[in-house]
């Protein structure tokens, strides 16, 4: 059993236009927690957020062409499996997600009652709480995951997470596309993963704005709903054999 | 029964088709994988012109009361399978040009590297 403090940490910060945060956000996390390795993923942004990186010199990935969250947070975990890490967690690069969690997320993994966990708002309902219509469409995809899955995971579009060596693994071969956080959470359940959702306390945006338009909301729930019954059925029966200790 | 001055048209028609999809794949603009299935399209369109009893009879067998009714049922049914597999050919190639993005960036994280730390191997030798 290797020693906690000996795991390699890589934390995984997708950007996509985040120009107005991603120095504040990289500085912040190299101040708070030195100890971990990050790794920001550029989302073929069209802003300058490429040209801070590099003057920054942060420790970054350049995507050419634009994928979208899905494909940038799996290029991440294709660079933690590469490079060997135990852990790799993914925040996000626009400030939303507060890296003094980041122990709390790490916690169950150390001690191995989970494999996935996810920074939940929910849990404790303080700070930023999203609008109600946002927290209705959250909680209708969680009772979908709750009846599909048979697990209640209360904030299913967190992508505030850490997950272990296996699921770097898994995600690095096989990571949902556009809004991946749902589906793959059902993706871990299915693979008979443990996911375990902690507190954690979110802040409204910083800056830029949000990758999920009104506008685009209807479009995400049906096309949402629809990875995750698709990707349920994929799957077939192999759920719930390695149950929770 | 079809008009022999109709019967004509059709069949250059179905000639300057198979001459044009001939050239696509001489100008390497149609991957010949993708074009068999067009070329099979040509076959069974050539052999109805020929012999357009032939369609007849299956339309019949289908249960169909109308020539051009089944005609267009036929022909539909092929553009959307014809369809159906271009999307999965989209879809397969969008996973595809993931994974090269994907790798792609991860070398030029690499090549950065590697020129960083032979610069300083080079600013240690004196070059």
């Amino acid at each position: 059993m290797m020693e906690n403090n000996m795991k390699r940490i890589l934390v995984i910060i997708p950007a996509y236009n985040e120009a107005e945060n991603i120095v504040h956000v990289v500085n912040h996390m190299m101040e708070m927690a030195p100890q971990y390795d990050y790794l920001v993923v550029n989302d073929g942004s069209a802003d300058n957020t490429l040209q801070l990186c590099r003057r920054e010199n942060f420790q970054y990935l350049d995507l050419p062409i634009n994928m979208g969250i899905g494909g940038a947070v799996q290029a991440g975990y294709i660079y933690a499996y590469k490079n060997d890490y135990d852990i790799a967690v993914q925040m996000d690069g626009d400030g939303q997600h507060d890296i003094a969690y980041l122990d709390r997320l790490l916690q169950p993994l150390f001690h191995n009652e989970a494999d996935v966990v996810i920074g939940s708002r929910f849990l404790e309902k303080e700070g930023f709480q999203s609008s109600a219509s946002r927290r209705m469409g959250i909680n209708i995809l969680s009772l979908l995951i709750r009846l599909t899955t048979g697990k209640k995971i209360m904030d299913v579009t967190s992508g505030y997470r850490a997950v272990n060596r296996m699921f770097i693994e898994i995600y690095s071969k096989d990571y949902p596309a556009d809004y991946p956080e749902p589906e793959a959470i059902v993706e871990a359940i299915m693979h008979l993963g443990i996911v375990k959702e902690v507190p954690v306390q979110m802040r409204a945006r910083e800056g830029g704005i949000s990758s999920i338009t009104f506008k685009k909301s209807v479009y995400y729930m049906i096309k949402v709903t629809l990875a995750i019954l698709v990707c349920r059925l994929s799957y077939g029966l192999r759920r719930g054999k390695r149950t929770q200790e | 029964m079809i008009p022999s001055n109709l019967r004509v048209v059709l069949i250059v028609l179905v000639i300057s088709y198979f001459i044009v999809i001939l050239y696509f794949l001489k100008q390497k603009a149609l991957n010949l994988k993708y074009t068999l299935l067009w070329l099979v399209a040509g076959f069974v369109m050539g052999i109805l012109v020929v012999v357009p009893e032939l369609l007849t009879m299956i339309i019949r067998i289908f249960g169909i009361q109308d020539n051009m009714n089944g005609l267009f049922i036929f022909s539909i049914g092929f553009i959307i399978l014809i369809l159906l597999s271009l999307t999965s050919i989209a879809s397969r190639q969008n996973r595809k040009l993931r994974t090269l993005t994907q790798e792609l960036a991860i070398l030029d994280k690499r090549v950065r590297e590697l020129e960083r730390s032979s610069g300083k191997q080079e600013e240690r030798a004196g070059v």
